[in-house]
């Protein structure tokens, strides 16, 4: 039984890797040299929001959240997944990062924007990577 | 319909809140235990005294394993032979407290004639210093041993803080303590109740929150990330520090209310120090 | 004969890098009266705006405390700042003293803005229904 979810597991795991190759030569296929650019600066701010976002000096965000790719998450908070749909407004989800307190005065989540417990290059970082979640 | 519901649970909650502002401790004290109860309807009331552990059946196990060979006893050895011997003075412990060492359920307690809160630790202090002895430090040290000692011999009395009607500083001794417990606080912008009500069994990391009920049910204890036993005021130096807070002075006016506060939110429960944490 | 080469080539390599190692030092020791002269000359007038900072920073903290709420990192920053200054830092100091003021500031204002009792919603709601 463990042995067939495992192979599951790792089947589903091929498949979208797969996946995630095709599309990203459909995207560099499709985008222009100029778009090219763009995409790298943004391809970077995820790299370091990612960082960022697992340190626990910094965002800590694992304390609270599951995220892919985290280790021993905690289960105060929503599951950080899918955050397009749930988000389609990015300026919306740095405001949540910024301050949570506005959307819930009674929030958990510590204001890492209004108590600069990271830079504002950090919630950018941290933002253009949970967006990519 | 919706609005209706709606104005409804404002009602509701504009009500609460006078209703709570205005609330006696004993009030306060039946609220926070229904909080708990409705939380975790299958925990029996008298568990929480046994912290996260009440909830954290891993960690249980655990726990209970080291209880079978108590890391705090050598502590408490420590604080029989403190309790037995003598000041240079010829007086002792025994004078100070002629009721016996089984006494930690007297406290805190509102000290009239001092106006202020009487917690064991200070009154240990006092009776030390009346007796030309130095005052022990109040985080860490042998304390601990002393009041491990005191601890266990109190084991099984039942936690009674009164908050005296005709003495109104002692009311306000109490508010302030409750006032601290819901205060935001620190850079990461948690009050108490964040984590150990709001949160109450969720994991924090890998840590389980526990309950605040029963929290203070079993002091000192011996925490094995501290390597030795520890005063309440350790912890919530820790608590305050842990959400980048500058902790309070430990036996300062602060820590004493709140203590006050928090201990009466747990009468009722036994006592059941000294205790052994992860 | 060989190990008697061998070991005069090392000697020589020891003393070649001991020499250097002294001829460093000297400098040191020759650059450092002339830092000194300079403070003494005149004190830094980076040094005097990173004074002035670091003490309105310190003011904040205390504010904060006077009302609990003081962060706990705040006074670890201020006194950073002023070794910083005395090495001779100062943009490190003005930068630190800077953040440890606006510590301060919020931290006032966290405690300021909750001086009445707020409970949460959760608690609230179980003095109705009782
Ligand atoms: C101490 C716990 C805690 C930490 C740490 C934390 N959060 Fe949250 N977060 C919450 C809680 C609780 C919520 C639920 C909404 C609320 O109460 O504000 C939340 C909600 C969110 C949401 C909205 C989710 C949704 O679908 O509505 C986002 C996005 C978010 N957090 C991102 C982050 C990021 C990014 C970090 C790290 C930089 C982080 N959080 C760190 C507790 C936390
Ligand atoms: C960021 C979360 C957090 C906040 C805020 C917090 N604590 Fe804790 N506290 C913990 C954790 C985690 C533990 C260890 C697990 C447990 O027993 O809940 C703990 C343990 C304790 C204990 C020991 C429990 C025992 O069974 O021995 C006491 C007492 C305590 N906290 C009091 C407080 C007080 C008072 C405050 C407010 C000043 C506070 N805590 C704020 C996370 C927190």
């Amino acid at each position: 039984m463990r042995k067939k979810s495992l192979q599951l597991v790792s089947v589903t795991r091929v498949i979208s890797v797969l996946l995630a190759c095709m599309l990203l030569v459909t995207f560099s296929v499709s985008a222009g040299p100029a778009a090219k650019d763009q995409s790298k600066a943004v391809s970077k701010d995820v790299q370091d929001g990612k960082k960022v976002a697992f340190s626990r000096k910094k965002g800590n965000c694992l304390a609270c959240h599951m995220m892919a790719g985290g280790e021993a998450p905690g289960n105060i908070a929503p599951p950080l997944i899918v955050m397009k749909s749930r988000f389609p407004d990015i300026k919306k989800l740095r405001a949540q990062i910024w301050d949570a307190v506005v959307r819930n005065p009674e929030s958990s989540m510590p204001p890492f924007g209004r108590h600069r417990i990271i830079s504002e290059k950090e919630i950018d970082q941290v933002t253009a990577y949970i967006w990519s979640l | 319909m919706k609005k209706l519901l709606l104005l409804l649970s404002v009602l509701v909650m504009v009500m609460g809140f006078s209703l709570a502002v205005h609330a006696s401790p004993e009030e306060d004290r039946l609220v926070f235990r229904k909080f708990y109860e409705k939380r975790f309807p299958n925990v029996a009331t008298e568990d929480f005294i046994n912290g996260a552990y009440s909830i954290d059946k891993a960690g249980r196990e655990n726990w209970e394993a080291i209880e079978e060979f108590p890391p705090y006893e050598p502590f408490m050895e420590r604080g029989r032979e403190m309790w037995e011997k003598p000041f240079a003075n010829g007086k002792g412990y025994k004078e100070c407290f002629p009721d016996g060492p089984g006494v930690a359920h007297k406290y805190p307690h509102w000290d009239k004639k001092q106006q202020m809160v009487m917690t064991l630790p200070l009154a240990i202090n006092q009776c030390r210093e009346a007796n030309g002895e130095k005052a022990l430090k109040y985080k860490k040290g042998s304390i601990n041993d002393i009041l491990s000692y005191m601890a266990f011999e109190s084991r099984g009395q039942i936690t009674n803080v009164v908050v005296p009607k005709n003495d109104s500083s002692a009311l306000d001794a109490y508010e302030q303590g409750k006032k601290f417990y819901y205060t935001r606080r620190g850079q990461l912008n948690f009050s108490c109740a964040h984590c150990h009500l709001q949160n109450a069994g969720m994991n924090l990391r890998a840590e389980m929150l526990g309950p605040a009920l029963g929290h203070t049910t079993h002091w000192p204890t011996y925490r094995s990330k501290w390597g030795t036993v520890g005063t309440l005021h350790r912890r919530f130096t820790g608590c305050n520090k842990q959400v980048r807070a500058k902790p309070f002075k430990a036996q300062g006016e602060e820590y004493r209310n709140l203590e006050y506060f928090l201990t009466y939110m747990s009468n009722g429960l036994p006592l059941n120090g000294p205790g052994a944490r992860k | 004969m060989l190990i008697k080469y061998k070991l005069g080539i090392l000697l020589l390599m020891i003393a070649f890098a001991s020499g250097q190692v002294l001829a460093a030092d000297q400098g040191k020791a020759a650059a450092k009266p002339q830092a000194a002269e300079k403070k003494a000359v005149a004190e830094d007038p980076r040094a005097a705006a990173a004074n002035k900072i670091i003490l309105a920073a310190d003011a904040a903290r205390k504010k904060a405390g006077s009302v609990g709420g003081e962060w706990r990192d705040t006074g670890k920053m201020l006194k950073k700042a002023k070794a910083a200054v005395k090495s001779g830092a100062y943009d490190k100091a003005i930068k630190l003293a800077e953040k440890a003021g606006r510590q301060g500031e919020l931290g006032y204002t966290q405690a300021t803005s909750q001086q009445k009792l707020q409970l949460p919603s959760y608690v609230t709601v179980l003095y109705v229904n009782k």
